[in-house]
């Protein structure tokens, strides 16, 4: 029983690390629009402890792989165009503008608005039967990335009503 | 052991692609979305873009028909387009958009080559939509679809053959609106006449 103490330890530590590291590892996509954001405006993705192990066990109805990065200090008055510049160029070959979303903010009274108050861009990459998403959410103080596997009936209800589901993805 | 860190940090760090994102459509894309469009995007309360086109077009159109008897029309007909653009402005008060706006939008598909044959007005919810159709070589080659209503314009720009008829079955997919098949058979013959 001694020993078996410390090998069920091991196998629950490494499950928890081979979960973190499958939420990264064989994206190199998601890394690169989360390192392209942290160096273009200087902000390190918020640690969220056990992270890829939630992910790997919590996802969303029709979602088979879901990799996350939230940036809490994000405070960038840059706008959506450049950062959809950024985000492009970050994607290799194969991921295609799908779906923006631009919400604005109320008037200020004077006919002048608050500029973008939330933008999410919407890349989609199809492979086979297969299609991946990459969802840049930014916000005036937080941005979001996540990349997400969809299901056939996920990819058919985004086909049929792509607005919709990008609304509630913001 | 220098292997397996190795082949450890291939799995962690991998390589990344600094290549940009496909853009050989954009030309297309930005000819399929008139330029004055933006200015109703500064005043919008939300704005939705759909783009469909290209090798993602192709792709649904496979995965359409593979998965789903039921989609095989509608994804036989996206087989052949070129693309698809919903431009969709939603406002937070009525008349914050002028409606010379919209009529200015609507001018740019009266020009030579285009025709209208559908134009809905309801003075009861100001509900307004116009269906143009593009013709090169006497056949179909798209449809733009302007719906107004008093807090949201929606802009369809479907590149590609279509026929009229055929509309109807690309409603509610791809985030086109949903059309009446009889409606839009009948204003396409009352305009034929």
């Amino acid at each position: 029983m001694k020993l078996f103490r410390p090998l069920l330890l091991f196998a629950i530590l490494a499950s928890i690390t081979a979960a973190s590291t499958l939420a990264f590892a064989g994206e190199p996509e998601f890394r690169a629009v989360v390192n392209a954001i942290e160096t273009q405006y200087g902000v390190r993705r918020t640690h969220i402890p056990m992270l890829g192990f939630a992910l790997f066990f919590v996802r969303p109805e029709g979602v088979s792989g879901m990799k996350l990065a939230v940036f809490e200090d994000f405070h960038s008055h840059t706008s959506a165009d450049k950062v959809i510049r950024l985000v492009e160029n970050s994607l290799g070959p194969g991921w295609y503008p799908f779906v923006r979303v631009r919400s604005r903010k109320s008037s200020n009274g004077d006919g002048t608005e608050d500029g973008d108050a939330e933008t999410t861009l919407i890349y989609a990459s199809p492979s086979g039967g297969k299609l991946r998403m990459m969802i840049v959410s930014l916000e005036s103080e937080e941005a979001t990335v996540v990349e997400l596997k969809l299901s056939d009936h996920a990819i058919k209800r985004w086909l049929q009503d792509p607005k919709d589901n990008a609304e509630e993805k913001k | 052991m220098k292997k397996m860190l190795l082949l450890l940090l291939v799995l962690i760090f991998p390589v990344m692609r600094a290549q940009g994102a496909q853009n050989q459509d954009a030309p297309t894309r930005d000819a399929a979305i008139p330029p004055d469009i933006e200015k109703l995007s500064a005043r919008a309360k939300e704005t939705v873009e759909v783009t469909m086109d290209g090798p993602m077009l192709r792709w649904a159109s496979k995965f359409l028909s593979a998965k789903d008897p039921d989609e095989q029309k509608a994804a036989a007909l996206v087989a052949n387009l070129k693309g698809i653009y919903v431009r969709s402005f939603e406002f937070d008060k009525d008349g914050a958009y002028s409606p010379t706006e919209v009529e200015t939008l609507r001018s740019q598909f009266r020009s030579p080559g285009w025709s209208r044959v559908v134009g809905v007005r309801s003075q009861q919810d100001g509900d307004n939509v116009d269906i143009f159709f593009k013709l090169e070589n006497d056949k179909m080659a798209g449809i733009v679809i302007i719906a107004a209503e008093p807090r949201e314009i929606t802009f369809v720009n479907i590149v590609g053959p279509l026929e009229v008829d055929q509309l109807a079955d690309l409603g509610g997919e791809f985030g086109i609106p949903k059309l009446d098949q009889k409606s839009l058979s009948k204003a396409h013959r009352g305009e034929q006449k």
